[in-house]
């Protein structure tokens, strides 16, 4: 079949240059199959990937209202958002919510994939209910989260006062609207990162366990010296497509408190900055230059996050492997 | 017809080459129905049964309806920008003013015999709808005249007066009010008679003759008057009247504010009439407790739509009659009636169904408080920045409200912020 005779080719280059020009040609066309077959994902990487982002760098030189002609102005657009106390603060938001979530995140997910691996009842129920909210609408779980924030009439107002604590404004009050947003990002990953520690804990070999009881661990230090160092892959995996969602928090901080952020832009996220720029205030040439800070603030955590992953392993687990 | 790889690559490659055929033999339409007339309106922007009628008495224009859920205006920038599928007729906010740089992408209205009718409506709101170049960009769907809404139970319990009348006369000035409201206040403790300061700030803006640009686009947003306003609000702020909801900056979506409709502790607010809605379905237990008069300080206007004709409309006289016929007078009072969105035609202001009592406001008809406010309102023009100056002052206030900010120090905040946007913009 041609498809075996074509890969025996591959397998076996030879030199191009040593083949007659016309003999090199036909080999080029002998590899076209195989550029068409995996050219879908090209092409649309090109459509839809590349031309928007270089698109945006073209935009980022221009002030353009979304409609008529756009006007060049070189870097000022970059000038403006080196200057703004705004942009700067919308870092700083970002990332002390994604610290604010993804910590007790973690920490929550961890103790639960530990419940879901005991051997409880209801196993496969307990698994799907702690995913549901991963694929509930977040402007519906809004509703509801700014009901129990609420000052007025919340749930969580009503709960301290039975324990004698006055009530909070959460939504006026800047921590409150970071801790509502926190809330709300905590309770819909923290299902699904469970379900991720889950695989991970089920992929540990039963004998590990059986090696430390037969030292005499206990089940804390079996925890701390055998689970989580042979977690850690998962962990990092784990903290990784949290910060590259933690990044991009949008949608949580929108319906909460708006478009402008809410008070003291407590919740202006640096999405929800170039969202309102780009398309709110019809100034996409704004809105291109915040996004290409955004990408610069994700290369440094992609950097440092390839650092994370590329240490070399020192502290291999004792006594086990 | 059982699939192998063979018959499926065949029929894939056979679609692929149509699709090919097919783009190559049409580009996409510049309209969005060609042939047809088609309509882009935001969900609850018209009346659908007025809509309907619309359909059917101009079949022979084919007029096509599209109702677009959210993001209309993304969506026409997105079809004007890429000149394809563009709505024949399209339904643009009270942000027309950031479309007039672009009127190239419009039919000017006078064209096509708009001058004929401009008597029918009010003339600041037809002047909203047209460029300082005289580019008449939008016909008037609806407007939002500002009044005072208080409980009239409480103020009457309190021995206040309560009568709409005597409200109004009470608090005919913005002082006046903040005065009442002391007093008030000590009559019924923890109960607020203002919103927020955005409000106080928005609607004494609102009432003035002129905003942050004057008609030859050079900013005036530096003169007194917006620092008049600003002081206002924080006046009424100082002196402990006003409730600060969170999430009260997004109309609409206050649960707090609900709340406080309900359990009576906020005693009065000024809006736009266009809150009626929304407070008859938010607070439904208040039936027949409500009253509206005068707002302080005068009439003033928040919101408003207009519709527009896009240039590459193929008949913009049929698509203009269908435009004149859905937001005629009579239609401005049925589509009042049915979706609530209030007549921008004063003649609908007296049209007898309009003025029928209402049991939520205690039989009040409270048209004429609105339709008095709608006339009095003074024609200023909107700048495309606007929105986005205001929502800056709008935004220090509430730093100043709920987190406590410096007040001093927002006001610097503020008008330097609204200075870099306007550099940013290339206005100043």
């Amino acid at each position: 079949m041609a498809v075996t005779d074509a890969v025996d080719t591959v397998d076996a280059p030879t030199a191009p240059a040593a083949l007659p020009p016309s003999a090199a040609r036909r080999r080029r066309w002998r590899y076209l199959p195989y550029y068409l077959a995996i050219s879908p994902f090209f092409i649309l990487f090109a459509i839809f990937g590349a031309y928007p982002i270089f698109y945006s760098l073209f935009l980022a030189l221009h002030r353009w209202d979304g409609v008529g002609p756009k006007q060049w102005v070189g870097l000022e657009n970059f000038a403006f958002l080196f200057t703004d106390d705004t942009f700067w603060n919308s870092i700083l938001t970002t990332l002390v919510i994604w610290v604010m979530s993804t910590i007790p995140m973690t920490v929550l997910a961890i103790l639960i994939a530990l419940g879901l691996n005991s051997s409880i009842r209801f196993q496969g129920l307990y698994r799907v209910a702690y995913f549901v909210p991963n694929v509930t609408s977040v402007v519906a779980a809004s509703l509801v989260f700014s009901s129990i924030f609420s000052g007025e009439f919340g749930i969580l107002n009503w709960l301290l006062g039975l324990v004698g604590v006055d009530p909070v404004q959460w939504l006026s009050n800047p921590w409150g609207i970071k801790i509502a947003i926190s809330a709300m990002i905590i309770w819909r990953w923290v299902g699904y990162n469970a379900i991720i520690f889950l695989a991970g804990l089920q992929a540990i070999p039963g004998d590990v366990y059986e090696a430390a009881k037969v030292d005499g661990a206990g089940p804390f230090r079996t925890f701390f010296s055998v689970t989580l160092p042979l977690l850690r892959p998962v962990l990092l995996f784990s903290v990784v497509m949290s910060a590259i969602g933690g990044l991009q928090i949008f949608t949580e901080s929108q319906v909460l408190v708006g478009n402008r952020g809410g008070p003291d832009e407590a919740g202006l996220t640096m999405v929800l900055y170039f969202y309102n720029e780009a398309f709110i205030n019809n100034d996409f040439g704004y809105g291109a230059a915040i996004s290409w800070g955004i990408f610069l603030v994700v290369v440094i955590f992609a950097i440092i996050n390839w650092r994370l992953i590329q240490r070399p392993r020192r502290d291999t687990p004792k006594g086990v492997s | 017809m059982t699939l192998t790889r063979r018959t499926f690559l065949a029929a894939a490659g056979g679609a692929a080459g149509l699709a090919t055929l097919g783009t190559a033999g049409c580009a996409s339409p510049t309209t969005a129905n060609p042939g047809a007339l088609t309509l882009w309106y935001s969900k609850d922007g018209l009346s659908t049964n007025v809509v309907d009628d619309a359909i059917g008495r101009f079949a022979d224009d084919k007029f096509r309806v599209s109702i677009i859920g959210d993001g209309l205006k993304h969506r026409l920038l997105a079809a004007m920008s890429g000149n394809a599928y563009v709505p024949d007729i399209a339904m643009l906010g009270d942000d027309i003013a950031s479309y007039f740089q672009d009127s190239d992408q419009f039919v000017d209205l006078n064209t096509l015999g708009a001058a004929d009718v401009k008597d029918e409506y009010l003339p600041w709101k037809w002047q909203a709808g047209t460029s300082p170049s005289g580019f008449m960009m939008g016909f008037p769907i609806d407007i939002g005249p500002s009044a005072l809404y208080y409980r009239h139970d409480l103020f009457k319990q309190a021995g206040f007066p309560s009568e709409p009348d005597d409200v109004a006369t009470v608090v005919s000035t913005w002082d006046a009010y903040f005065e009442f409201g002391v007093e008030l206040q000590k009559a019924l403790p923890g109960r607020y008679l203002i919103t927020d300061t955005k409000t106080v700030f928005t609607y004494s803006m609102a009432q003035l003759p002129q905003k942050y640009f004057d008609r030859q686009d050079s900013y005036i947003g530096d003169g007194p008057h917006v620092r008049e306003a600003w002081d206002r609000a924080l006046d009424a702020y100082r002196r402990g009247l006003t409730a600060g909801y969170a999430g009260s900056q997004n109309p609409g979506d206050s649960v707090d504010r609900h709340a406080a409709w309900n359990t009576g502790k906020e005693l009065s607010f000024v809006n736009a009439s266009w809150i009626t809605g929304e407070l008859k379905q938010s607070a439904p237990g208040t039936a027949g407790k409500w009253r509206v008069c005068r707002s302080p300080g005068g009439a003033g206007n928040q919101g408003g739509s207009f519709l527009s004709i896009t240039k590459n409309c193929p008949r913009p006289q049929a698509a203009f009659d269908i435009i004149a016929w859905l937001l005629s007078p009579e239609n401005q009072a049925r589509t009042f009636l049915d979706a609530g969105l209030f007549p921008s035609s004063p003649s609908a202001f007296t049209d007898p169904r309009l003025l029928e009592p209402e049991p939520f406001f205690g039989g009040q008809v409270t048209m004429n408080v609105f339709g008095k406010s709608a006339s009095d309102v003074k024609p200023a023009y909107f700048s495309p920045y606007d929105i986005a100056i205001s929502d800056t002052y709008t935004d220090e206030l509430t730093n100043v409200e709920l987190v406590g900010k410096d007040p001093g120090q927002a006001w610097n905040d503020a008008r330097r912020t609204v200075t870099r946007l306007l550099q940013r913009k290339g206005v100043i």
